[in-house]
């Protein structure tokens, strides 16, 4: 088979990279696929703290290429899912130790084992995002609704543009808060894509749940309940190719906004009386 | 539609109650982040902008009197294109006789312009030429390793050739081409090791 390579990429860091990686990795193992993550960030790994995974690495990716183990030696299984893999990027070495030629020829092996190779990448715009990108024909682009954020995924997209091998990209808005999107304290998921000029891909909204499922090591998209979690699996059946709608957090978030705020004037007028 | 009439009335409900409607700051960040994208985007330093702007000023100058420090060129948008926007604050436009002095000026410092440009050119074509000619000597000292050689016997005058090369080289550029591979054997003669005359 020959799967789909695919980078997770943003430019800016702490945009939510490896937290979307870990859970449309997992949502997409989730719905059968067979499903392998590769870490890129050398120096920096963290995508096994995510996952949980971070006892059980053995071999990296550097080793794989320095040819101290094979390719498969190194991938670890996921604890609740075995179609869901992992190549661990090395903790202590920079971003030197792996080309971009050394990558690509990784994710060609993997992908006739899997049907999806992710590729996290690290942030910046230097050789890792080289690296990361080399053997990838799809890309997600990871942002906020920040403008430093919005401004690096404008600067990424560029980048990608000039790549001939990457063949589309789409734009994951993470960490909305529709709350505040309603308000117009922060910019709208439609200024957005309107000042990128990407397709959308889907929306996360900010949840606490996300901290919390780091500190377990356990994706969100495991909690049912969870809203991000139910967000992220609609972006992976998206990515399958169904068509999913967006879920309107600002409709259901606009009428609690006002409801709260014409009461907290009350209250408000209340006190200062 | 109907959110915006329920929004005007939550707006007037709170005005009602001495409530200022707050300015949205979102859309401060999405006009500011369009500006410096618009910039990112494009190579237009500042460097350059400031370039533009003086030649700007340079040419409107001549037909209108403007205030140099409030003349504001900005990278701005029409819609989905990029635009420059430029703002000039005129304070009076200049009669015909002004324009047409200061086209004189400008022609003049033109002419002014062109002949200084000539003279430095004329200096800098002859150092090249000079440069050249050098160069064409060390090739030539390579392939013409026969004709030195044949011409064996000319060494008397050609030192005397080489005591005034250098002068000749500085004051005369009108030595033929013919004249100047006699001084390059000549040069070459010297240079080559002694085996070759024996």
């Amino acid at each position: 088979m020959t799967g789909r390579v695919i980078v997770i990429t943003s430019g800016k860091g702490g945009v939510g990279k490896t937290t979307t990686n870990a859970n449309i990795g997992t949502a997409l193992a989730r719905a059968g696929k067979k499903v392998v993550m590769v870490d890129t960030d050398l120096g920096l790994r963290n995508l096994d703290l995510l996952l949980g995974l971070e006892n059980r690495i053995v071999y990296t990716i550097v080793d794989v290429v320095e040819e101290r183990c094979k390719l498969k030696q190194a991938l670890v299984k996921d604890k609740k899912n075995p179609n869901l893999c992992l190549l661990a990027a090395a903790q202590t070495r920079d971003k030197s130790a792996v080309t971009e030629e050394q990558l690509k020829d990784i994710c060609d092996e993997l992908k006739k084992q899997f049907d999806f190779v992710l590729v996290d990448c690290p942030a910046g715009i230097e050789q890792g995002f080289q690296n990361a990108v080399a053997g990838a024909s799809e890309a997600i682009v990871v942002t906020t609704p920040e403008m430093s954020a919005v401004r690096d995924a404008d600067r990424i997209i560029g980048l990608l543009e000039a790549k001939e091998e990457i063949k589309s990209y789409k734009l994951l808005i993470n960490r909305y808060r529709p709350n505040m999107a309603a308000a117009k304290d922060m910019m709208s998921k439609d200024d957005v894509v309107e000042i990128l000029s990407a397709e959308l891909l889907g929306i996360i909204p900010e949840d606490t749940g996300i901290i919390t499922s780091t500190n377990k090591g356990e994706p969100i998209v495991n909690d049912d309940d969870s809203l991000a979690g139910r967000a992220y699996r609609n972006v992976a059946q998206r990515i399958i190719g169904e068509d999913v709608p967006l879920i309107d957090f600002e409709e259901e978030a606009k009428l609690s906004n006002k409801i709260k705020k014409f009461f907290s004037k009350f209250l408000n007028k209340g006190k200062e009386n | 539609m109907s959110d915006n009439i329920f929004a005007d009335i939550y707006n007037k409900i709170l005005s009602l109650f001495g409530q200022n409607v707050k300015d949205e700051s979102k859309n401060t960040a999405v006009n500011r982040l369009r500006l410096v994208l618009m910039q990112d985007r494009t190579n237009l330093t500042p460097e350059i902008m400031n370039r533009m702007r003086s030649e700007l000023i340079a040419v409107l100058s001549k037909y209108v009197e403007l205030d140099k420090e409030a003349l504001d060129l900005n990278i701005g948008q029409e819609g989905e294109q990029m635009a420059l926007m430029l703002s000039i604050p005129v304070i009076r436009a200049k009669d015909e006789a002004e324009i047409e002095q200061a086209l004189k000026e400008e022609e003049e410092a033109k002419k002014a312009k062109e002949e200084s440009d000539e003279e430095t050119e004329a200096e800098t074509s002859d150092e090249e030429t000079s440069d050249e000619s050098d160069e064409t000597e060390t090739s030539e000292n390579e392939s013409e390793g026969e004709i030195s050689e044949s011409e064996d016997g000319e060494s008397a005058s050609e030192t005397e050739a080489e005591n005034t090369e250098d002068a000749e080289i500085d004051s005369d550029d009108s030595l033929t081409e013919e004249d100047q591979p006699k001084k390059k054997t000549s040069k070459s003669k010297k240079s080559e090791p002694p085996s070759e005359e024996e």
